[in-house]
């Protein structure tokens, strides 16, 4: 229980880093962000949107406002939701921005890192438990030059030869134009079409790296004494290797699952600009390129959260696991 | 070998029946481009009810024999030659799954180390339905229920069938192991230092349970130690390894009465007595030998007290010829120049 | 282990931590000149893996180097007559769609993207071995902060955070893109390398050095460091491609330095001009292989290094290899090259 709470602190507190982060920026940058900004909008905007300019100047400083004067406003502001409003989709507000392209990526991220971590796991278990055989020698070197690969260079390709040339999956986009969002069966069909093609990107790209990982754990799993005695035992050969070896192999990777996470986000951006998905990865890259800081900000708060949410699942996943955990 | 009985039983009047017979059994540990002989013409039996202990310094081999019986070699260990038979039957020639069924059901194992024989992420209990389950038809419950009598047996607590291995101590872990290897009735039980790692009050309790559990379930056992001094006690036969080879077999009370091989002695040797007069322990000098170069000759005589260029006769056949088991009494057989001499 | 005791004990390393110097004693014949390589050169050569990791990054290593004779003048050159060809004897990788030729975009990128790779791996490399071993040696309220500070950083997404830096920056030269990187891309590294340290830092060289009373950065510098140095080197070699596909990265999406040549403004400018889209596959094919092979090279380098220091690994090679030299050093002369993980 303890254990919980320091951890809970922890992640509270990198919350609070990104957070601030986010504040200090800005201000140690050469140039005046600020000035940037307020030059995108036209005198109309700020007309129609009075406080704005103060919300603008608590975040991204500029003017001599001191730090420490600027400083509790900001944290106020975020936590009462106002993040600003994003001026590359005036006036929509950055909250609103987020909130609709969020969902995506979260669902491309969710459903395709877990495919591809199931997907490594067993190949690499499979591969250190029949070393030489097929898998070992022929599936795990191909996922790993899979994986070598960059991210964005690995979508370009599959892009070329699976969408264009040979017409498999649509290329762009998270769903058909002209097909209303909503909960219908179109849409959900659509969005899960649009979606296969970036998902089995980032299931190869991925892959690989589990598969490594966890066949080299397993290897030496394979070695602990009770995995001889389970065989000894004279129990089946797939369940030694899955209820014993690959049982205790899976929990570094496990933790390693969250430690990845913050790099499949950042995969992710490279797989959303390609496919021109509209989630949260491409609007980032989109708002950067246009200097819209407030989205920007937003964004990576978001995203430093999540990549937080996710360690926290995973925290949670080692305590179920393994009872030694528990005891301490 | 011009011994009549390949082995030693204690009198010709009790006909045992052999359950385990190894037969010039060779093992060699091949590595690119060379193998190193880890055990070298064995010839071992364990009849029906028989206690048979397997004493020798680290790296002799013993450990190596106890996992050919089982068929558990890895790569880079393989039998080169000879015969490994339970019962009759030719265990290097069963399939995998007659392998996994005779696995356990005829014979099992305690290895060394109890603390890590045991899966750390399930409970204990779970680990006894797994190997059950994979040799009888049983439902859970009632393996559950099995296992809890077992724990019984050698001295647990029944709640402890809920526990992970971790919250077990040293003792209680070992406990464990043991009635997992009588869990299915076994006809033989290989034990491979199965107390090395527990201080000695420990072990002699732990011991004791197994020697009443044996007179009860009439299981047979081979025990493999460094320690003599716990076989001499336990076992009926003993069998003495040394760089791979047996050296001296006997009924337990005739080795510890009249040791002949110098091993044996020094073996014998180096425990002093509990009671009586103050002796000198005498130890072995020098090192276990590199198997992949052993001493030409009787693999023993670099450290041998008694091999002595002094009288270069019996010198030069120490040095060239590797010494053979024979007989030297009812079932006791040694392997020495010494004893040929006699 | 129970089971089974390989070798006897005395020769072999039961652990997978010692290795011995590659390529046993000195030959005999040593009035020959002979060529001696560096030991840990030859090491990383017997592994097929990391043989093949080195001769393909050599490889790139030199073109970058002789990328000036091999590659007409200024990749930026372009000439509009000569826009969108397809690859060609005059052309070899073909030209984009302004009609600068892609070969010597790709030569002259391999110096931007290589440099500027090594110069943050260094930097990141420095920062992580630095903090890492410091945190290990002083333990108590210095470890506790570091391992704060490295453990927020890994937990806030790198590549987001670059692009939000980069968006602040009007100019972006190679250097802040070194500087960048750097400084975000240390706490991975630092984790594993406090690790060893920790390791180390109850033997008896440490605790004798800091009862002469060495300093404290002496200590880290003078005694920590030499014993870590291929765990360092295995830190820069993984830094180091990282930070090469990060930077192509940032690039392909717009927010690099987009003077120089190099591979992903290469990438970008193909892709912000749709020439995939038009079936050009060109653009992207020959800067994607150039920045592929790069960092597959170095993969294979650092899984290499991997089986080297962990034979339970390797596959048993039949032929003379790393265990030969093993069983014929015998009883190392040298000291243990690397600590096991």
């Amino acid at each position: 229980m303890r254990w919980f709470i320091r951890r809970l602190g922890f992640y509270f507190f990198a919350i609070w880093v990104a957070i601030t982060l986010n504040f200090l920026l800005p201000r140690l940058m050469p140039g005046d962000p600020l000035g940037g900004l307020m030059q995108r909008l036209t005198p109309a905007q700020i007309q129609g949107n009075p406080g704005i300019i103060n919300t603008f100047r608590v975040m991204l400083g500029g003017t001599n406002e001191p730090m420490w004067k600027a400083y509790p406003e900001y944290l106020k502001n975020i936590f009462t939701g106002n993040l600003g409003i994003s001026t590359s989709n005036y006036p929509t507000h950055v909250t609103e921005v987020i909130g609709r392209t969020l969902p995506y990526s979260i669902f491309l991220v969710g459903v395709a890192f877990i495919l591809a971590f199931i997907l490594g796991i067993s190949v690499g278990m499979v591969a250190a438990w029949r070393r030489g055989g097929i898998v070992d020698n022929f599936v795990m070197p191909s996922l790993l030059a899979l994986g070598a690969f960059p991210a964005f260079f690995t979508s370009l390709v599959a892009v070329y030869f699976l969408g264009l040339k040979l017409g498999w999956f649509p290329i762009q986009h998270a769903y058909d134009s002209g097909v209303i969002p909503g909960f219908n069966w179109t849409f959900l069909s659509s969005a899960f079409r649009h979606a296969e093609l970036p998902m089995i990107v980032i299931v190869f790209v991925f892959a690989g790296g589990w598969a490594l990982n966890m066949r080299t754990i397993m290897i030496n799993t394979i070695e602990e004494d009770y995995v001889g005695m389970a065989k000894a035992k004279g129990l089946h050969d797939r369940r030694v290797m899955t209820r014993y070896a690959a049982r205790n192999a899976i929990l570094p990777p496990l933790n390693g699952f969250a430690a990845q996470f913050a790099t499949a986000v950042g995969g992710l951006v490279f797989i959303e600009f390609v496919f021109s998905y509209p989630g949260a990865g491409w609007t980032l890259q989109e708002a950067a390129l246009g200097a819209d800081y407030p989205l920007t900000q937003g964004l990576l708060l978001v995203f430093a959260v999540c990549v937080i949410v996710a360690n926290f699942i995973m925290d949670l996943l080692n305590f179920v696991l393994d009872p030694r955990v528990r005891t301490s | 070998m011009n011994a009549a009985l390949e082995d030693g039983t204690t009198a010709p009047a009790v006909a045992r029946e052999t359950l385990v017979e190894l037969r010039e059994l060779v093992v060699d540990y091949v590595l690119s481009g060379r193998s190193i002989r880890a055990v070298d013409h064995v010839n071992l039996s364990v009849g029906k009810g028989e206690i048979v202990g397997l004493a020798g310094e680290s790296g002799c081999g013993k450990s190596t024999i106890a996992n050919a019986i089982m068929q558990l070699l890895r790569a880079p260990a393989q039998v080169t030659s000879g015969e490994i038979r339970f019962r009759g039957e030719d265990l290097t020639k069963m399939s995998t799954e007659q392998l996994r069924q005779f696995r356990w059901s005829n014979v099992s194992m305690v290895f060394q180390s109890a603390m890590n024989s045991l899966n750390p992420l399930m409970r204990v209990g779970d680990q006894f339905v797994d190997m059950m389950k994979a040799h009888r038809k049983i439902s859970k419950d009632d393996a559950l229920a099995r296992a809890a009598t077992l724990m019984e047996l050698v001295g647990m607590d029944r709640s402890h069938v809920r526990s992970y291995p971790h919250e077990l101590s040293g003792g209680m872990r070992q406990r464990t192991v043991i009635a997992m290897a009588l869990a299915l009735g076994p006809e033989l039980m290989i034990m491979d230092e199965p107390t090395t790692a527990l201080d000695v009050v420990v072990q002699r309790e732990i011991l004791q349970r197994v020697q009443d559990l044996q007179q009860d379930l009439g299981f047979a056992v081979l025990f493999i130690t460094h320690d003599l001094s716990l076989l001499v006690e336990f076992s009926d036969r003993i069998a003495i390894m040394y760089a791979g080879e047996i050296v001296e077999s006997a009924a337990s009370d005739v080795l510890f009465e009249r040791p002949q091989h110098p091993y044996t002695v020094g073996l014998m040797s180096s425990f002093p007595p509990l009671s009586g007069p103050r002796e000198r322990i005498v130890g072995i000098p020098g090192s276990p030998p590199d198997l992949a170069k052993p001493p030409a000759g009787c693999r023993f005589h670099t450290r041998c007290t008694h091999c002595d260029p002094a009288s270069p006769a019996l010198y030069r056949r120490q040095t060239t010829e590797r010494p053979v088991l024979r007989e030297v009494g009812p079932g006791h057989l040694v392997a020495c120049h010494l004893t040929d001499e006699r | 282990m129970s089971q089974i005791q390989p070798l006897d004990p005395v020769n072999v390393p039961a652990a997978p931590v010692e290795l011995a110097r590659v390529g046993g004693p000195e030959r005999e014949g040593a009035g020959r000149r002979r060529f001696h390589l560096p030991g840990w050169l030859r090491l990383l050569l017997s592994n097929p893996k990391s043989r093949g990791g080195i001769i393909v990054l050599s490889a790139i290593i030199i073109l970058a180097i002789i990328a000036p004779w091999i590659a007409h003048g200024n990749p930026n050159d372009f000439s509009l007559l000569d826009a969108r060809q397809s690859p060609s004897f005059h052309h070899l990788f073909g030209t984009t769609d302004q009609g600068s030729d892609i070969f010597s975009q790709v030569m002259w990128g391999a110096r931007t993207s290589l440099v500027l790779g090594a110069a943050a791996a260094a930097l990141a490399t420095v920062l992580a071995t630095t903090l890492g071993i410091l945190a290990a040696y002083s333990g108590g309220v210095v470890d506790d902060i570091i391992n704060l500070i490295t453990s927020v950083f890994l937990v806030i997404p790198t590549i987001p955070l670059l692009i939000v830096v980069s968006s602040y920056m009007h100019t972006r030269s190679g250097l802040t893109m070194v500087l960048i990187l750097g400084l975000t891309l240390w706490g991975f590294e630092a984790r594993i390398l406090r690790g060893q340290a920790l390791a180390l830092r109850n033997r008896d060289f440490i605790l004798s050095a800091k009862v002469a009373g060495e300093g404290t950065w002496r200590i880290i510098f003078g005694e920590f460091v030499p014993n870590m140095i291929s765990r360092i080197a295995a830190a820069f070699v993984l830094v180091f491609y990282i930070a090469i596909l990060t930077e192509a990265g940032l690039e392909f999406l717009g927010l690099g330095d987009m003077n120089h040549a190099s591979w992903g403004v290469t990438m970008y400018w193909a892709q912000v001009n749709s020439s995939f889209l038009q079936g050009e596959w060109w653009p992207f094919l020959f800067p994607g292989i150039a920045l592929a092979a790069t960092v597959a090279a170095l993969v294979f380098i650092l899984a290499g290094v991997d089986e080297v220091s962990n034979p339970r690994l390797r596959k048993d090679r039949k032929r003379h290899g790393v265990f030969r030299s093993l069983f014929v050093g015998g009883r190392r002369a040298a000291p243990a090259v690397e600590e096991g993980k």
